[in-house]
């Protein structure tokens, strides 16, 4: 590793800049020990995530809200109930986020909205073009013009069916959920070659942090989409 | 927005900051009420157009502290452990992240104060680290070293497979 633990640390921060970041993903490609380090910190800042979240997901105590608001005002519960909801999604979404870590880069290259992608109560899922290709194409077999194209192929740790693909528009992980693809990552696509293959280096290194075990050889990703990306 | 409703939009973010600095889900509402009462007294002092997560993050974080101190002086025992810092082939301490496997409330008890803190802001709240340091106060390099050693702890405690 020509990385000293400092920077790997601080990629998965999103405190690198963009050039020393590229380098990271790329080099995590062909550097097991590297890509494991990075997935170390992945899986760390993940679990503290996923821990602290539901706290913030809370209705705060009425002691602290009373201290800053005059609830007699406020016309019923349920409102107000309502009202914070709606107030709080942001940070709920950013909790989801974060707790799927799948990403450093989230922050860096904010999601932009893309086609192909629907909003699923606060899940973004494939749609359209981007649905079709993950339910039916195979990585092994696909034509050199597809307007989307499939990376890996893989189980996470859960058992879930997960696909790293890259659009035009829009790369990330689609992870199989029930019927649907729900986006465990996403990046914005890059038609410039170098952007592309810096991206599909990010993407590799976050499905190889996500993979339990090896990615689906040729014939098990056919078997798998065979029976339709369930068990 | 008022000042008021600011901070009520805050508090979620800020009960998860004050539970992962206190431990327990009443310390961390007390430590809470006592940060928003400062934060009124002191509002002159916030500056409108400067974030206000921030001052209030560096509120809650200072009230923490002097919590800390006064419960030092008074002999309260407080699971500050260095100890567990030095990890590397104890084998007291190997018994110990065994037992904490999956216990994220009991490896973060036993991070010293300065290294729950960084770990808290940089990898749950999400800050940059240049924020982290405006919020505490210290140089950027003290985060970055703190937050390396807090890590480590984490890691080895909570497993590597985590």
């Amino acid at each position: 590793m020509t990385f000293d633990p400092a920077t790997v640390a601080a990629f998965v921060d999103g405190e690198l800049d963009d050039l020393t970041a590229r380098r990271i993903a790329r080099e995590a490609e062909n550097d097991p020990a590297l890509a494991a380090e990075i997935a170390r910190h992945r899986v760390l800042k993940a679990r503290l995530t996923a821990h602290f979240a539901p706290i913030a997901e809370e209705e705060p105590p009425q002691r602290l809200r009373a201290l800053l608001v005059d609830d007699r005002v406020d016309t019923s519960l349920a409102d107000r109930r309502e009202a914070r909801r709606a107030r709080f999604a942001p940070i709920h979404w950013g909790a989801i986020a974060a707790s799927l870590v799948l990403g450093l880069t989230i922050g860096l290259r904010p999601w932009m909205p893309a086609a192909g992608v629907v909003d699923a109560n606060g899940a973004l899922v494939a749609s359209g073009t981007l649905a079709e290709a993950l339910d039916t194409q195979l990585a092994s077999n696909q034509p050199a013009d597809a307007a989307v194209r499939i990376g890996l192929s893989f189980r996470d740790e859960t058992g879930r069916y997960c696909r790293s693909f890259e659009g035009d528009g829009l790369a990330g992980i689609g992870c199989r959920e029930g019927s649907r693809w729900t986006l465990e990552r996403t990046l914005r696509g890059e038609t410039r070659p170098a952007y592309r293959q810096a991206a599909s280096g990010d993407l590799a290194a976050d499905a190889a942090a996500m993979m339990a075990g090896a990615p689906l050889d040729a014939a098990a990703e056919r078997v798998a989409r065979d029976k339709g990306w369930a068990d | 927005m008022r000042f008021e409703e600011q901070l009520v939009e805050l508090l979620p973010r800020l009960r998860r900051f004050a539970r992962g600095l206190a431990g327990s889900a009443g310390d961390a509402d007390d430590l809470c009420q006592a940060a928003i009462e400062r934060a009124l007294k002191s509002r002159d002092q916030w500056q409108n157009g400067t974030r206000l997560d921030s001052w209030m993050y560096r509120i809650t974080r200072n009230l923490w502290i002097d919590e800390r101190r006064a419960a030092g002086r008074r002999g309260v025992h407080t699971p500050i452990d260095d100890a567990i810092t030095q990890i590397a082939g104890d084998g007291a301490a190997e018994v110990e992240a065994g037992a904490l496997r999956g216990d994220v409330d009991g490896a973060m008890a036993r991070l010293p104060d300065e290294q729950r803190e960084v770990v808290m802001l940089v990898l749950v709240e999400g800050y940059a680290y240049r924020e982290a340091a405006a919020i505490l106060e210290v140089p950027i390099g003290t985060v970055t070293s703190r937050l390396a050693r807090g890590r480590e702890t984490l890691m080895h405690l909570l497993g590597e497979a985590a």
